[in-house]
């Protein structure tokens, strides 16, 4: 059932798959970026990453792929509160090699999570901080990804009149709604995990294209979950249902909202918590949908893998149940 | 543990039933030693899942001993694989198989549909003929040959031996047929579970004993018996051979027996003659059905009349038989017995026939042989098979025994069930065509849109789950297409996220994705491919490569970003070598992006470069009035850049100081003296960029184009 297809050099601390999944890139303690290339090549093991460079000084705390409409390009979040951008290139006969495109320096706070997203034929990205503030930055040039525009920066609360002092925020996630093509939507979902409830439950975010600025059109919380710290977001993939389905990790268990995007006539989004899956023995490390938005996955810190599903009646049950914690091999 | 599922009060909107199927669970093999420090997931190709678990990193500064334990492992691993007891090779080919018939019957469907709109009664007729041509076919696929013996020689002995290898995933097909396609034959369906039963009588269970276990059992005592008719065995297994319609190996199993031997014939006349009049009668079975196989032994009788008479004929010999004579002559107890037995079975002894039989389904056969040959009609047929149930309960009934009893009972939830349970996603998307077929029930079951699948009918969303499945191996995704076509409602999504999802650096791939994108107009996903092809190659190295694929794409942005490094790069060495690395460029961006200004300046300035390296190779006259041609043509375009104006300029000083002759006209030097002019006023605005020039350039031009005037003014005089 199960092949091993890399292994990964002591002091691997984080790592992420491409779009594709044939390439990994692996942070390491102390600063260090590989990638391990052709997961998906039956013949070997990859044992050996095709490449390994010191990206920063300190800790990498997430690595990020970046769409592949930009070439070969990680983000590298460090504890030092820095990210950088990294991409891939290749000049005639030599060997291709990664080179920094730009780092984003700390002003204060700490960069926590960041995503992509191509918009036709721009690329956005929005990263959290732990002073609970949201940055959207676009690219200017389609070709280099070292020109960014700040195009907003604001916190994760619903009122956007009165501010807030600043948060304490130990993590976040972020997920853009994945849909492509003609009808895509500028939205994310983006929750924390912070000291100041307000900032904690997961907000859908749209750009309103007529005032070009960012507004949370929704809350997903419940009255009295609202203040819970956010552990993951995952926006599934949408193939064609009327509505859209997140999933949003707290300490309570996974919920799975259904969103329908188009507003009612009083102008809100219709929201609907469907259900509240359980079964992580703590906290919920990653929420990860297929690629039809049918089965999730979760990994948490009881060292499962865990996949949920929905039957035909709408109820979610989990699927199966892969353990980690045995080292047999 | 927190919102644990039986928590009550629990904010759960839907709770857990207390009954739900518990999850399946699996322990990972990955070799890191816990505890583990995180455990990361990606969704590979379709249903693989890449699980990587990394281990506790330690504080200390990593030493690089030999024995050193890795940081982590990655593995893959495979859901949902391995139902119905087949190989992964053979599932690959019935994949390949199956998906030609598949798109062979939704072709058929979509015309006949065209044509008779759905309501006529003569679509369902014709539909089920195509419904069962495509069954037969995929039947066909399923069959897996078994390799044949070494012995060329018929053994008269062996009395179990088949060609196929018995699958469950094809007994499960041909129950699908034969319940709800083969309409034909719904008269005789007695008679084709009778010949179902001989094909999979082994796959009706591992546990118990069966009528097949029994025979591969005395099979292999028969070797060692020198008189095989004392052995109670061999009359047991004939009487269950008997019981379950296998006639060729009762009668077989007869002629070995010990009266036949050419020494026993003078004493063992009568018990001979008894053993024949019973194999006789035995090939002599009447049965309701339209035709045998040629090896196979009993009379087939088309409608029930005739039936009706041959079997009353064949009832009162075997009562005359049985109420013989000859048994007193008869002079060995077993065989006389045996034989008794036999002839009760034959005439539908129930008793006789409960205890011969092993499980439910030989029982429930044996009634349609012997006691209700007629039988017709589900709700009868289930009757008996609950009654037989009852009198050979099973513990545990396996994913074969469900589903027929799903068929029995008329549940198509529970078909369905069972065919995703036991056979898994392939049988699902291709059983449900028969399925549907079969009963107008299953039919509105299967095709009613669902909100809660996100507006799909459970037909769709089965043949989007097979379509992960296949996308889950390089070798099957190809197929995918075939299935997500059928899938009107969230097909092509799921179809663009797949081929969005295949590695670009294959060209190979890519030219298969185009081909699938052509097929099926997919032009969004195609360019959004082209552009990631583009963007792989530019980025490595191969630059024209990558313009190639951007030009497909029509990727305007990203061309005339390109473009504009191509200005900026030769803005900077106007008369560098490096142009010549950019030339090429130029050219393959030419071709199609005419409207793009940039280009267009491109094209011409390449024009003068070449006509200006000709003057500097002193190929004269000709090329400087080229040259002198592309340099106002450039200069009049709008679409020239401000910023080359002085460059360009610059490198035709030589031209405007052509000896010769003057070659701009009053006119045309005019024109560049206007640009020269906006040129020093635009140098005060803050945008100006600057290019890399002498000091003096713009003097030296200014004094060359007055000179230029002044002689053009004397010559057009």
């Amino acid at each position: 059932m199960e092949r091993e297809v890399a292994t990964l050099e002591t002091g691997a601390i984080c790592c992420a798959w491409n779009y594709c999944g044939q390439r990994l890139a692996v942070g390491f303690v102390d600063g260090s970026i590989s990638i391990h290339d052709s997961l998906d090549c039956p013949a070997a093991s990859s044992s050996s990453p095709s490449s390994k460079w010191k990206a920063h000084g300190s800790r990498v705390l997430n690595v990020v792929w970046a769409p592949p409409e930009c070439g070969d390009a990680i983000a590298c979040i460090c504890d030092d509160g820095t990210f950088s951008l990294w991409e891939e290139t290749e000049e005639d006969t030599q060997q291709p090699t990664w080179k920094l495109c730009k780092l984003f320096e700390s002003s204060g706070s700490c960069a926590l999570d960041l995503q992509f997203s191509v918009f036709y034929s721009s690329l956005k990205m929005v990263a959290a901080y732990s002073d609970g503030c949201v940055k959207v930055y676009e690219l200017l040039d389609p070709l280099e990804l070292n020109k960014w525009q700040l195009q907003a920066e604001f916190q994760n609360v619903l009122d956007s009149v009165s501010r807030f002092g600043k948060a304490q925020c130990t993590s976040a996630s972020i997920a853009w709604n994945p849909q492509r093509g003609e009808s895509q939507q500028t939205s994310f979902v983006l929750g924390f995990s912070s000291d100041l409830p307000q900032f904690n439950s997961s907000k859908i975010w749209e750009f309103e294209e007529a005032h070009q600025r960012w507004i949370p059109v929704t809350e997903l919380a419940l009255p009295g979950d609202d203040g819970d710290k956010v552990d993951a977001v995952a926006w599934a993939p949408n193939i064609g249902r009327p509505f859209e389905i997140i999933a949003v990790a707290t300490c309570k268990g996974i919920a799975i909202w259904h969103v329908v995007l188009d507003r009612e006539s009083d102008g809100r989004l219709s929201t609907e918590k469907v259900a509240l899956l359980a079964g992580h023995d703590g906290e919920v490390w990653q929420l990860e949908w297929d690629m039809g938005g049918m089965t999730l996955a979760s990994t948490g810190s009881d060292g499962t893998v865990r996949l949920w599903q929905s039957n035909i009646n709408g109820v979610w049950h989990e699927q199966a149940a892969l353990d980690c914690n045995g080292a047999q091999s | 543990m927190p919102g644990r599922p039986s928590d009550p009060g629990g904010d759960a909107i839907v709770p857990f039933l207390p009954d739900f199927r518990e999850p399946a669970f699996h322990a990972v093999r990955h070799g890191v030693r816990p505890p583990l420090f995180r455990v990361y997931v990606s969704w590979s190709r379709g249903s693989l899942l890449h699980v990587a678990c990394l281990r506790q990193p330690s504080t200390e500064p990593a030493d690089k001993g030999e024995d050193e334990e890795p940081g982590g492992k990655v593995v893959e691993v495979r859901l949902g694989a391995g139902e119905g007891g087949i190989s992964e090779a053979q599932r690959r080919r019935i994949a390949y198989g199956s998906a030609h018939s598949f798109a062979l019957l939704q072709t058929q469907k979509n015309s006949l549909m065209a044509v008779s709109r759905m309501s006529s009664s003569s679509f369902h007729g014709e539909w089920w003929q195509h419904v069962l041509e495509y069954s037969s076919s995929i039947s066909e696929l399923l069959v897996t040959r078994r390799i044949p013996s070494n012995t060329i020689i018929e053994d008269p002995r062996m009395i179990v031996q088949t060609l196929e290898e018995p699958t469950n995933l094809k007994a499960a097909w041909e129950l699908m047929e034969i319940f709800f396609v083969d309409k034909q034959s719904s008269a005789w369906l007695p008679e084709r579970l009778v010949d179902w039963l001989e094909d999979y009588d082994s796959l009706l269970t591992t546990t118990e004993s069966t009528v097949f276990s029994k025979l591969v059992g005395m099979q292999k005592e028969l070797d060692n018996l020198k008189v095989i008719e004392d052995d109670p065995d061999y009359w047991e297994g004939m009487s269950s051979a008997l019981a379950v319609g296998w006639l060729d190996t009762v009668v077989r199993l007869l002629r070995l027996h010990g009266s036949y031997q050419l020494d026993q014939l003078d004493n063992r006349e009568a018990e001979n003659g008894l053993v024949e009049a019973v194999s006789f009668l035995i090939s002599k079975m009447p049965r309701l059905r339209p035709d045998l196989p040629s090896e196979k032994l009993g009379q087939c009788y088309k409608t029930k009349t005739e039936f009706i008479k041959a079997w009353e004929e064949w009832r009162g010999q075997i009562n005359s038989l049985e109420c013989s004579a000859f048994w007193v002559q008869c002079g060995h107890h077993q065989t006389r017995e045996g034989l008794q037995k036999l002839l009760k079975i034959m005439s539908g002894n129930i008793s006789n026939l409960t205890s011969t039989t092993c499980h439910w389904m030989e029982l429930l056969v044996s009634h349609f042989l012997y006691i209700r040959p007629f039988m017709v009609g589900l709700e009868g047929i289930n009757s008996l098979a609950r009654k037989c149930r009852q009198l050979k309960p099973t513990p545990h009934y396996n994913g074969l025994m469900s589903l027929l009893i799903g068929i029995l009972e008329e549940s198509p939830e529970v078909v369905l069930a069972e065919c995703s349970k036991s056979f898994g996603p392939w049988m699902v998307a291709h059983g449900v065509e028969l399925l549907t077929a079969g009963s107008d029930h299953a039919d509105i079951l299967l095709h009613e849109e669902r909100y809660n699948l996100g507006g799909i009918s459970i037909e769709e969303l089965h043949r989007l789950v097979y379509a992960q499945v296949l996308s889950s191996h390089p070798l099957t995704w190809q197929i995918v297409p075939t299935y997500l076509a059928s899938c009107l409602k969230h097909g092509v999504c799921l179809l663009e996220i797949l081929l969005y999802k295949q590695p670009i650096q294959h060209q190979q791939v890519v030219l298969k994705n185009l081909e699938i994108c052509q097929l099926y107009e997919l032009d969004y996903i195609s360019q959004n491919i082209m552009k990631i092809a583009g963007m792989y190659h530019w980025k490595h190295g191969r630059k024209g490569f990558g313009i190639y694929w951007l030009q497909l794409a029509h990727d305007e942005v990203r061309l005339n970003r390109i473009a504009q490094q191509l200005f900026e790069c030769i803005g900077k060495s106007l008369s560098d070598d490096s142009f010549k690395q950019w030339e090429g460029l130029i050219e393959l961006l030419g071709t199609q992006m005419g409207s793009s200004g940039g280009l267009e300046f491109l094209h011409k300035y390449r024009d003068f470069k070449r006509s200006l390296k000709q003057v500097e190779d002193g190929r004269a006259a000709n090329a400087a009035r080229q040259a002198a041609e592309s340099l106002i043509q450039l200069m009049r375009s709008p679409s020239t850049p401000q910023r080359f104006w002085l460059p360009l300029l610059h490198d035709s000083v030589k031209l405007l100081n052509w000896k010769a002759q003057p070659l701009l006209s009053v006119s045309e030097t005019n024109l560049l003296l206007t640009k020269l002019q906006e040129l020093s006023m635009a140098k005060q605005r803050p945008d100006f960029v600057d290019a890399n020039l002498p000091p003096h350039a713009l003097s030296s031009v200014r004094l060359a184009l007055a000179t230029n005037l002044g002689r053009a003014i004397l010559e057009e005089c």
